[in-house]
């Protein structure tokens, strides 16, 4: 069980990389406007 | 393109003089088509052979499209184009960002735009031009972002291309990016939420299977861990709420909320240092769920700032002052009363003031909803946000920017959204559950600790603050809300605020409008002779004005072929005159409702017009009565004339000749007495009673200024959005209350079980997502409740 102190604060700072992605794509602006991308690819032609 | 149009010289010019009649030619056999192929309005029957526009304008616009080898927009959008209109002008001055690249961007709002096909045109058609580096436009936020070469093309250009397909371009007010603040703390909560119930999961299957001591105390301190930024950062904006609610003295569901959040997580923090069970996993999930509510609760409330935001935007933000025989481009914030400044053709006016040289025709739709342009002169007082179709003014300035009409109306809008309203159903019961959950949860304490020891004593406490932490309660009203709101924006309601809708449910009073609201606001052809109506028809051809297009498609409904019209000539406020078979007729006002036709021997005839009542007018008002409700007419006619309307649409409470003041008055007494108006208007001056009332919807397009006080718009033509919106209202309301209760029932039930020793934190974690679940389904209810009342 030895193995959990090692995997789970790697597990942690791994979701934490994750975490920190979502933050910077929100900041960006990515989740601004979820509707107009969606129609935007299926009017395209 | 026609000779018509290509003798004009610039697309820019084309829109701007757009409006005017076309060039005629003899009239031959009726063609095939009937209605413009741009804008759809109707053609006249026999004017030009094969003509496929009804103006200029249209013609360019179609050249560009054509041009830009864009005609699949014909094929495909939903709804005709709107016609050209005048040009903006003055876009180069206006306040642009400039790129790292080299390119500068602007966001626009851009306003006409009827469906995707409308947004992908001018997409397209802007992207077109050469220099213009990106051109997004979005159709549902009705914005557009534009980032271009300066050096290659201007700003001027770009707007004017928007501008001659027949949208509007305006400035964004509110640049950049919506508020992302709660999505932020969604996300982290989220994460939180997620590993921290994994963790609890594992020590849960350690009470069956057994877990060493020291494996649980490292799920325990990686629990804290995890939990620590959910509850200090992303929880922030719930527990200031509870703070906000005790500062101002107001009961508040955030309260017992944040009540409970201190308490799990102040316990968690002693509990990990004791190695004992925590909270943790149900505060996460807590604070996720009541986040992911505020969200969409939040996207509500962002369309009416965006209404409020939208009116600032009207008025343009650059001036042109003169300062001795210099014109200056100076920003409209820093005018002053005495300012001179100058207006072109086509601008929108940039302050309130009185008209000192020039003159031209003001579309003044913002101010007083009249769609007819007004002549204005030297004297002429103009407002701030209207539009100058033609002409050109000097304008001594009368007051600063942000005093002017257009600024007080937002300012009122503003107020109008947080004028207080009576507190959502789990409001008022936040107090009581405070107080209970406060007293249950010490006399658990005491109890236990007398009975088995304080730690017992702790936990009975803690498994009271947690189970009794009315999570589902404080979901209820923004999903139930959400969900209304949307019933009733698919059936043609937009409502602003959850607070309006709500107060829609308790509604017992409905005063309507007449112009425009429960008739159709437009004049039709009542009774005239066809020789008449012809030559009649026949002046009027090519003119916008209601009146005149009332007579147009009353001739072509009954199939007269029009006459050529030759050396027409308008004269604003007495009426229009021109050679048609070789004899010079006027066309005059002859009386309310009443135009006639004079030739060379004197009056030939009148024709009569009337408002008309809407199709669904009898039907809405007897729909509002079996509902239970009180309708009167509240109308600035005649009282003959609204007691013969109400008579027809079966309203037997009828005021007449009521000004505007009056208006908002009567609704003013009927609230004193106690009663919930809900006022449906449109257009001229129905501001003051639309405000005045609990609730007041506005049929869309009417005046500007009635758009933006009121709780809600109408997007549909015809009534029966009102209905379907009173249903949904009541509909949301009785699944509140549903919800209300069983989340209620819940939560006692819950704390009786915690009180007697039953709970541990693997029932709390499971029964607490259970009990938003419920709510889940009451909010789904909505839609369904809808669908019945509409069926019975």
């Amino acid at each position: 069980m030895s193995a959990l102190l090692f995997l789970l604060p790697l597990a942690i700072v791994l979701g934490g990389v994750f975490v920190a992605l979502f933050l910077v794509a929100a900041q960006d602006g990515q989740f601004d406007d979820l509707d107009e991308d969606a129609r935007r690819a299926v009017e395209e032609n | 393109m026609s000779p018509a149009a290509a003798a004009l010289p610039s697309a820019a010019r084309d829109a701007a003089v757009a409006l005017g009649p076309l060039p005629t030619a003899p009239a031959t056999a009726a063609h095939a088509r009937t209605e413009c192929a741009h804008c759809g309005a109707a053609l006249e029957r026999g004017v030009v052979s094969g003509a496929e526009y009804c103006c200029a304008g249209c013609e360019v616009a179609a050249a560009i499209v054509k041009g830009a080898g864009l005609e699949k927009y014909y094929t495909d959008r939903e709804a005709p184009a709107p016609r050209p209109g005048p040009l903006a002008t003055g876009w180069a001055d206006w306040p642009r960002e400039s790129c790292a690249d080299g390119t500068e961007a602007i966001w626009l709002r851009v306003d006409g735009l009827r469906c995707a096909s409308c947004a992908w045109l001018v997409e397209r058609a802007v992207a077109a031009l050469p220099g213009v580096a990106e051109a997004r436009v979005s159709p549902i936020s009705g914005r557009a972002r534009i980032s271009w070469h300066p050096e290659q093309v201007g700003l001027d250009s770009i707007a004017g291309r928007v501008a001659a397909l027949g949208y509007r371009p305006r400035a964004a007010v509110d640049a950049g990016a919506p508020d992302r603040g709660l999505l932020l703390r969604l996300g982290v909560a989220a994460f939180s939420a997620s590993n921290v119930m994994l963790m609890s999961a594992s020590v849960y299957a350690g009470w069956w299977d057994g877990m060493a001591a020291r494996e649980t105390a490292l799920l325990g301190w990686a629990s804290l861990a995890v939990a620590t930024p959910a509850v200090l950062w992303a929880a922030e904006p719930l527990l200031s709420g509870a703070v906000n609610a005790v500062r101002h003295r107001v009961l508040h569901i955030d309260l017992p909320v944040a009540v409970g959040i201190v308490a799990m997580y102040v316990h968690g923090i002693w509990a990990t240092f004791h190695g004992q069970d925590t909270w943790l996993d149900s505060l996460t999930m807590l604070i996720a769920l009541l986040l992911a509510g505020r969200m969409i609760e939040q996207r509500g409330r962002r369309r009416a700032l965006e209404a409020a935001t939208a009116l600032a935007g009207t008025a343009p933000r650059v001036a042109r002052r003169l300062d001795g025989d210099r014109i200056v481009s100076v920003a409209a914030a820093d005018l002053l009363p005495g300012d001179l400044v100058q207006i072109g053709s086509g601008e929108e006016l940039c302050a309130d003031g009185t008209v000192v040289t020039g003159g031209g025709q003001i579309r003044m739709a913002l101010v007083t909803g009249e769609s007819e342009p007004v002549q204005a002169g030297p004297g002429t007082a103009v407002f701030a946000g209207t539009l100058l179709q033609d002409g050109a003014l000097t304008v001594r300035v009368a007051h600063p920017a942000a005093d002017s009409l257009v600024a007080r109306m937002a300012a009122e809008l503003a107020r109008a959204t947080d004028r207080p309203t009576p507190a959502s159903l789990p409001d008022r019961l936040a107090g009581p559950f405070t107080a209970a959950t406060l007293v249950l949860a010490a006399v658990g304490a005491v109890g236990w600790t007398l009975a088995d020891g304080p730690a017992e004593g702790i936990a009975v406490a803690m498994a009271v603050l947690v189970v009794a932490c009315p999570c589902a309660l404080a979901l209820a009203a923004p999903l139930t809300t959400a969900a209304g709101l949307g019933a009733a924006a698919r059936r043609g309601l937009l409502v602003r605020s959850g607070e309006a809708f709500r107060t829609l449910a308790d509604i017992d009073t409905v005063a309507l409008d007449k112009t425009g609201t429960l008739t159709r606001g437009e004049p039709e052809v009542v009774s005239a002779d066809d020789t008449v109506l012809r030559i009649a028809a026949g002046l009027e051809r090519g003119s916008v004005h209601p009146i005149a297009r009332a007579i147009v498609a009353e001739a072509g409904r009954r199939g007269v072929a029009l006459p050529v019209c030759l050396d027409p000539r308008e004269e604003p406020g007495f009426g229009v005159s021109g050679l048609v078979d070789g004899v010079r007729y006027t066309l005059s006002s002859a009386g309310p409702g009443l135009v006639g036709l004079t030739g060379p021997d004197g009056a030939l005839g009148t024709v009569r017009l009337a408002d008309t009542l809407r199709d669904d007018a009898a039907r809405t008002v007897a729909a509002l009565r079996a509902r239970g409700l009180h309708v009167a007419l509240l109308s600035g006619d005649h009282p003959d004339v609204a007691a013969r309307m109400a008579a027809h649409a079966g309203i037997d409470t009828v005021i007449g000749a009521a000004t505007p003041g009056q208006k908002a008055a009567w609704i003013a007494a009927r609230r004193a007495e106690g009663r919930r108006v809900l006022f449906v208007g449109d257009g001229v001056n129905d501001g003051p009673a639309l405000a005045e009332a609990d609730v007041g919807i506005a049929m869309g397009g009417g005046a500007a200024s009635s758009l933006l006080v009121a709780d809600a718009v109408v997007i549909q033509e015809g009534l029966a959005p009102v209905i379907a919106g009173l249903r949904a209202a009541e509909s949301a309301a009785k699944a509140l209350r549903g919800s209300a209760i069983r989340s209620t029932t819940y939560n006692v039930l819950a704390v009786l079980a915690a009180l007697v020793g039953w709970i541990n934190p693997l029932i709390a974690a499971l029964a607490m997502p259970l009990s938003s679940a419920m709510v889940l389904a009451g909010a789904a209810s909505v839609e369904r409740r809808v669908r019945r009342g509409e069926a019975t």
